[in-house]
């Protein structure tokens, strides 16, 4: 891990989420408190999917949930549309303004058939966003609407309004939670493990939906989840944490093929299937993650870091450049 | 590879079957599946929810609900599994078959220290006392690699991460030290890093211990290269076995193929289509005749619906259920026919498949 720094923002007109510096902590009684996110910066261009990738808790989760504002991050800031018109300062937002914001950023869950209702009707669920936000909602542009995002993830409109999501598989239920999220037209759609609850032959129908959702509606994607496969195959761009620190950042395919940071190089090296950028002996590590109460001074990946010094201890390596997209925040890092 | 050589096989499944009565009617969760595992050698069984890979476990475990219906043999060592268990014979699971499960979390007890849970199964099936007991059990939590075993003895499963819980377990099920071990889904629930550590862990243990095992899982990456025999099911049915090697090299069930097309592997370049499995598992109470998998298959022709296919030998050691196997002349022509189509005879679109590769490494059996 670990590191800090905002070297790897880009300087960009297109960049649809700034996060800098953002911190989450949650108080867990006798003064103590659980550092899950610290000192985060990354940002999003329009169109591209990040993925972020991490062993649980790492912290891949806290960050979605504090860049959708639940709950508010302790600090730091989190842009949409920097620089345009519509830029929007989530974390300075509150009450009204910030609820207007919302519609352009939605969320879909890991557990496909507790995120939704099971007492109302599919198609009432994937309506509730216009019923709220759009003051024709009973109207034919409405009903047209939804009848094209349940069509967009192949869920038969008509069958959707008069079932209620027991009646359909997992599969089909995640589909129902990406239309929800569609309905609404957002810019950035938040995906925390969208597929790991689900099997793997569906696993690939739903990965292809959300490719196809993104170039149908011009969405961006956040897409967490700690499968690195399947975080390879939907990025463009790559972001691996450790216990609340960023250790990498990168496109998504040099991340991969050239991966600097030891951290990475151990995930990639343990993956069932490791891959053929690393040597099997990269994997060499402890099982135990520490405490993020007490995090490691200095690097906090040290403490299982083959290649870790008294320099490692003693002093928090700084996010540095070492290809065109490709930051690494190591003392020590693999040079390709 | 069939491991014949040392004669009789420790475990001897025959045509197992296994079904629940439910108000919408029967369950076949697992229909005719029959398999044989030498001592020493690791079975690998691989199917999504609902194929019966758990629902086999648990019947050689002894682990189903009374209204379970059970039928075939299950032998093992010569005796008779069914025939123990009707016995309610108490020293025969845990001690000759043991089981770890998915969630090390949910199987430890959370009110009692973990040293005396793996105390437990040593007094009451090998007759220890207490003080022998909790010194075999530090002796197991070193050998599973937990560090300060010793100390360990004391904690609580909640003091533990689910790394070490899932060591618990697994020295729990090594405490009698079983012939037999059965682990289904031991990794799922845990990290990329603690998974390979676990699953290295259960390859040595098995190595030194002279054990087999059954690893079930839903990952095929997982199998590879970890076991001898790779069974594959498919709606309570077995589609394909073989040894490992030949199942990778030289696959010749359609889903075995589509399982593996569909999962994204960590070399593909960002942004490569998945060749997804299009519809979902049949439904396993109005089983339709033919093949359980032709609806989703781009193989299939008309015999397909009509008639199941049967498990045929191709090589060695290797059994298949398909009317036409991948990789043979009889599939080739199939599924070009359908390509030519558009359709397969289920109606399934073959646009869905733009793209696959015939990657399987087929063609090169036969």
């Amino acid at each position: 891990m670990a590191g800090s720094g905002t070297i790897q923002l880009r300087d960009d007109d297109d960049i649809v989420l700034r996060v800098e510096n953002l911190v989450v902590e949650f108080p867990v009684g006798r003064h103590q408190v659980v550092h899950a996110v610290s000192d985060l910066s990354f940002d999003v261009r329009r169109g591209e999917t990040l993925g972020i990738v991490g062993e649980s808790g790492c912290g891949k989760s806290t960050t979605a949930r504090a860049i959708v504002q639940i709950p508010r991050p302790t600090s730091g800031t989190v842009v949409l549309d920097p620089g345009s018109d519509r830029e929007a300062e989530l974390t300075a937002l509150h009450g009204e303004s910030l609820r207007e914001v919302r519609p352009r950023l939605q969320m879909i869950f890991q557990d496909p058939i507790s995120s939704l209702n099971p007492r109302r009707f599919v198609r009432d669920i994937v309506a509730e966003g216009l019923a709220i936000w759009q003051k024709d909602h009973s109207g034919p542009h409405s009903q047209a609407r939804i009848d094209e995002v349940l069509e967009a993830v192949g869920i038969d409109p008509e069958v959707a309004a008069t079932r209620r999501p027991h009646e359909f598989s997992g599969g089909q239920c995640q589909r129902i939670s990406i239309a929800r999220a569609v309905a609404l037209d957002p810019e950035i759609l938040v995906c925390d493990e969208p597929v790991s609850a689900l099997d793997v032959s569906v696993q690939a129908q739903i990965l292809n939906i959300l490719e196809d959702m993104k170039q149908r509606y011009g969405l961006t994607l956040l897409f967490i989840s700690h499968d690195l496969s399947v975080v390879r195959n939907v990025s463009d761009r790559v972001v691996v944490m450790y216990l609340g620190k960023i250790c990498e950042i990168g496109a998504a395919d040099t991340l991969y093929s050239s991966p600097a940071h030891p951290y990475t190089r151990v995930l990639l090296a343990s993956a069932p299937e490791p891959a053929s950028t690393v040597d099997p002996s990269d994997a060499a590590i402890g099982d135990e993650i520490p405490s993020p109460i007490n995090p490691p001074s200095g690097c906090r990946f040290r403490t299982r870091c083959p290649r870790a010094t008294d320099l490692c201890a003693a002093e928090e390596p700084q996010v540095q450049q070492l290809g065109e997209d490709h930051f690494v925040a190591c003392h020590f890092p693999t040079l390709g | 590879m069939n491991g014949t050589v040392n004669g009789q096989p420790l475990l001897s499944v025959t045509d197992l079957r296994v079904g629940f009565a439910t108000q919408r009617g029967l369950v076949r969760a697992v229909d005719g599946v029959s398999f044989d595992l030498f001592a020493g050698k690791t079975l690998g069984i691989v199917g999504e929810s609902g194929s019966g890979k758990s629902v086999t476990a648990k019947t050689l475990m002894n682990l189903l609900p009374s209204y379970a219906r059970v039928e075939g043999s299950v032998m093992f060592d010569g005796r008779d599994v069914r025939e123990l268990a009707a016995q309610k014979e108490k020293h025969f699971w845990g001690v000759e078959m043991t089981m770890i499960f998915q969630d090390p979390m949910t199987s430890l007890n959370p009110v009692k220290k973990v040293g005396e849970q793996i105390a437990e199964s040593l007094r009451v099936h090998l007759g220890r006392s207490r003080k022998e007991a909790r010194d075999e059990a530090g002796d197991l939590l070193e050998t599973v690699g937990i560090p300060e075993a010793r100390k360990r003895l004391s904690q609580y499963p909640h003091e533990l991460s689910g790394g070490l819980r899932q060591r618990v377990v697994i020295a729990m099920a090594l405490a009698c030290s079983p012939r037999l071990l059965i682990a289904d889904e031991p990794t799922t629930a845990l990290d990329v890093t603690v998974q390979k550590h676990i699953l290295d862990l259960l390859d040595e243990l098995r190595e030194e211990r002279g054990m087999a095992m059954i690893l079930i899982t839903h990952d095929l990456g997982v199998v590879k290269g970890r076991t001898d025999d790779i069974m594959v099911m498919y709606a309570g049915r077995t589609m394909e076995q073989a040894d490992t090697a030949t199942l990778f090299s030289t696959m010749r069930h359609p889903y075995t193929e589509a399982l593996l097309e569909t999962i994204p592997r960590i070399d593909m370049p960002s942004h490569t289509r998945l060749v997804p499995i299009p519809g979902r598992p049949p439904d396993l109470i109005d089983i339709a005749p033919g093949c359980p998998f032709a609806p989703r298959c781009r193989y299939s022709v008309d015999a397909c619906v009509v008639e199941c296919p049967s498990l045929e030998g191709h090589g060695t050691a290797h059994v298949c259920a398909c009317h036409k196997p991948v990789g043979t002349e009889a599939g080739i022509a199939a599924r070009a026919a359908n390509e030519q189509q558009g359709t397969t005879p289920t109606g399934l679109d073959m646009g869905l498949f733009e793209g696959a590769g015939s990657r399987s490494g087929t063609g090169a059996g036969n």
